[in-house]
């Protein structure tokens, strides 16, 4: 067993990367003084899997939703839930289904060990049956329908419908109520057999607990794992958008809006590129921007705006949205702000307060166990690191920051969503 | 549990402090109380937002949002909401604890005289704000309002408070209505600021590594030239609901929501306050509880539905998302287990694995800042304050027949749709 300390010099702390014989990769961030502790297990399997295959053998196709039906029917075993298993711990148990990956956690404050025990045999032992599986289709026929009526989440889809052409990733997490009447026993096996292998998923754990501990019951629970090829395929996907303008009526007070920038996809960003994105959107659009400034001062945004680089495989863009009483002309504004940027350059002193910005929100996310287990579940998945991107953050310069701006944020090649009232109803 | 040191610095004005050196973060927040009235909780709310946007030092938004990126991006966050019939107002301001300045500069130092300005030093033109402050204010104010109708179930839950508490103070909004929200004018404000800086309790918290006396030391001057006259703070507690009322929406959906509000007939200061709360988690706080394992799983009627129990108030409310023709069904099965409750069917391992649930949540909130402000920031009302270890003993010794009675006080007092056309 291969244990790696990884430290970090510019803030003292460290954490450890084990790879354990079963085909795992586990990673460990004690927290000196806690009482609590989290932990995350996850596979590199979401919503966007729809199309695969396994050690080349034939392409197979799955009904949109079915990794989301996957993690709610997991739950499940022979001799009962695993919620009424976790009730003798004490844990808070959940899961989530993402894009990209499936992810089961708990936090607790006591009993531990048994808690991560209850983990890693509920999530290694699959049990479905017709019966099981059909008293699903209401609870989640349910869970979408409560999706269908958040404006926050049909504005983000409607983006999505109108920037990607063949790209999954605009397809509804939960799938349709009819994709997910397709989903059987035998299909939920299929799936589970390929994706939930150990070399194919992570376990995170931080806060009070010691290496020792965790690899003591990852040892007693973790049944090892033949590793295989598993390729994704995703049809492929022009550079261009589909459409620059997608609208939904929908029964609002506060019009919303989404504008996303399509940028290249073609692989995931390192940490350096990460660093340089998140430090330039900053300088664009964080609070103390002049862009921010502008658009409230026209009264064309109110304090929901916000910006978020969303990346995955295959997909990446730039999303600036939020509340507006005129859509239309904040995504113009900043538009043409992002034009002038690109003529006119940027501003260093803008930079140095987004660097310490970017900087101060990184170490302050390590305060809480959840956040330093997701995001280095996160990282592991894209093959980036957790101090490698904090180092790159404060090693990046000013002329790294202009470049990464002129190889984004194309103002011909983005969609703006907008869900509103309609015309009629006001 | 860490220690709250609390201090008297003026006529109802606290100043607490938590020394801790586990996080990467400090946070000092005031919280301001006041009564909760139609005639001033506009002008509280709107003035709340004012004062944390710019102050005479950084007199406009980019200015203050500048200094305080350069301060490793602090944050400074303000807040407005109902507790019983007090309206508080939050104002807060955290950031990076002063080991991980780039450059030795003491960050927490800063915070806290930045919190002070906002407060104390605004910026004024002689006796009224800044006409253009106000303006940005009240138009994103005016946003929040109609912002809440977005949210299906935020705006089912409010509607039911809405009709529930009709003859209540608790009824009306947290920051009041959009047309008091418009007669404010910058002058009216300036006599709000003054009315609030006299009348309100002002509870101000310090959570982190550096010393928190410079922030006491700061406040209790400020203070010093304050004339002073708190207001008194009480909350009306209806204990028992006569007749059930039934309203119902129609609405462009795709589910429809349903919530029902009971009246417990305990609200602290009671001492069966923690029974009524373990009931309540028993009921749907948990996975666990008797709606999740019953309503949602085995009837498979909903995605969500989940009871919360409002200890000022006293009062619990039921929500759920369902379709539309099994409404009826949905109520009858949270009728039922409520009934249940009321006739002692709760088994022993309900009782024993929701206390660790509890427990659990109470324990977790200690290892982060914001979790440590908010045990004692959910206190402030019940008249002392309790570390984790005391506030868990008790919930641990409520007993089966102590649930049962609680459950037994539950009365139906409002039943709220919004329905899909």
């Amino acid at each position: 067993m291969n244990i790696t300390e990884i430290k970090s010099e510019l803030i003292g702390d460290s954490y450890f990367k084990i790879n354990h014989p079963s085909g795992l990769t586990i990673y460990v961030y004690p927290k000196e003084g806690y009482k609590s502790s989290y932990a995350i297990f996850g596979t590199k399997y979401g919503s966007i899997n729809t199309c695969f295959s396994v050690d080349e053998g034939e392409k197979i196709t799955v009904p949109d939703g079915i990794a989301h039906y996957l993690e709610h029917k997991l739950f499940e075993s022979e001799d009962g839930d695993a919620f009424v298993r976790y009730a003798k711990t004490g844990a808070n148990a959940n899961a989530y289904t993402s894009f990209e990956k499936t992810c089961y956690l708990f936090s607790c404050t006591d009993k531990f060990d048994e808690s991560l025990e209850i983990l890693l045999d509920f999530v290694q032992e699959p049990y479905f049956t017709a019966q099981t599986v059909a008293k699903e289709q209401g609870i989640i026929g349910q869970e979408i329908k409560m999706y269908d009526d958040s404006p926050d989440w049909r504005v983000m889809f409607n983006m999505l419908g109108g920037m990607y052409k063949n790209h999954p990733v605009k397809i509804d997490i939960a799938g349709t109520v009819e994709s997910i009447a397709q989903i059987t026993a035998e299909k939920l096996y299929e799936i589970y057999n390929v994706f939930y292998n150990l070399n194919n998923m992570v376990l995170c754990v931080s806060g009070n607990v010691t290496v020792e501990q965790v690899i003591k019951t990852a040892d007693k629970m973790l049944k090892t794992s033949e590793k295989h090829e598993i390729t994704n395929y995703f049809k492929d996907e022009p550079y261009e958008i589909c459409e620059p303008y997608v609208e939904q009526n929908f029964p609002v007070s506060m019009p919303l809006f989404n504008l996303g920038f399509k940028e290249r996809a073609d692989e995931i960003l390192n940490v350096e590129k990460l660093a340089q994105t998140d430090i330039l959107l900053s300088m664009i659009a964080s609070q103390t921007s002049t862009l921010y400034r502008s658009l409230m001062d026209a009264n064309l945004i109110n304090s929901t705006f916000s910006y978020e680089l969303f990346e995955g495989p295959g997909y990446c863009s730039v999303i600036f949205g939020g509340e507006s009483r005129a859509p239309k002309q904040a995504a113009e504004m900043i538009k043409q702000y992002v034009c002038k940027i690109k003529a006119d350059g940027l501003e260093k002193s803008d930079f140095e307060i987004a660097q310490k910005a970017v900087y101060g929100d990184i170490v302050s996310s390590l305060n809480s166990v959840n956040s330093i287990s997701n995001t280095i579940a996160d990282y592991h998945f894209c093959g980036n690191e957790l101090f490698s991107y904090i180092d790159a953050v404060s090693k990046t310069t000013f002329d790294d920051v202009s470049k990464r701006l002129s190889e984004m944020l194309d103002v011909n090649n983005c969609t703006l969503s907008v869900v509103k009232q309609a015309e009629n109803e006001v | 549990m860490n220690f709250i040191n609390r201090y008297e610095i003026a006529d109802g004005v606290f100043f607490s402090s938590i020394k801790d050196s586990r996080f990467k973060t400090m946070k000092i927040s005031a919280n301001i109380i006041v009564p909760l009235s139609e005639e001033t909780a506009s002008a509280n709310a709107l003035l709340c937002g004012v004062l944390s946007r710019s102050c005479k030092a950084y007199p406009d938004f980019t200015q203050l949002s500048k200094k305080l990126s350069s301060l490793y991006g602090a944050d400074l966050d303000a807040s407005i909401r109902k507790a019983g019939d007090c309206q508080l107002l939050s104002i807060s301001a955290s950031g990076l604890d002063d080991r991980y300045a780039f450059s030795g500069e003491s960050i927490a130092r800063e915070l806290s005289l930045l919190l002070c300005s906002v407060i104390f030093e605004p910026n004024l033109n002689d006796s009224a704000f800044i006409e253009s402050e106000v303006e940005q204010e009240r138009r994103q104010l005016l946003d929040l309002i109609d912002s809440e109708f977005n949210d299906k179930r935020i705006y089912a839950n409010g509607q039911l408070i809405k009709y529930m508490c009709a003859d209540e103070v608790f009824g009306m909004k947290r920051y009041g209505t959009a047309d008091k929200i418009k007669e404010i004018t910058p002058a009216s404000l300036y006599k709000t600021w003054q009315n609030l800086l006299k009348t309100a309790t002002f509870e101000i918290m310090y959570i982190g590594d550096s010393s928190s006396e410079k922030a006491k030391e700061v406040f209790s001057n400020a203070f010093s030239n304050v004339e002073r006259a708190p207001s008194e703070i009480k909350t009306e507690v209806v204990r028992r609901a006569e007749d059930v009322k039934h309203i119902s929406e129609e609405m462009e959906l795709s589910q429809s929501k349903l919530v029902m509000g009971f009246r417990t007939g305990v609200a602290i200061p009671d001492k069966e306050v923690n029974a009524t709360r373990l009931m309540c988690a028993i009921l749907g706080g948990t996975a666990n509880s008797k709606l999740f394992c019953n309503v949602r799983e085995k009837q498979s009627l909903c995605y969500y539905c989940a009871s919360r129990y409002d200890r000022q108030k006293g009062i619990l409310t039921v929500d759920s998302g369902v379709e539309g023709e099994n409404i009826e069904k949905a109520e009858e099965g949270i009728l039922k287990e409520i009934e249940d409750m009321k006739n002692g069917v709760i088994t022993d391992f309900e009782i024993e694995a929701t206390k660790m649930a509890v427990v659990n949540s109470f324990y977790t909130t200690n290892d982060t800042v914001s979790g440590i402000e908010t045990w004692y920031a959910s206190q402030l009302f019940d008249g002392s304050f309790k570390t984790i270890e005391e506030l868990s003993a008790k919930i641990n010794a409520v007993s089966r027949e102590d649930i049962i009675k609680a459950a037994q006080k539950l009365t139906l007092d409002t039943v709220y749709v919004l329905k899909n056309k």
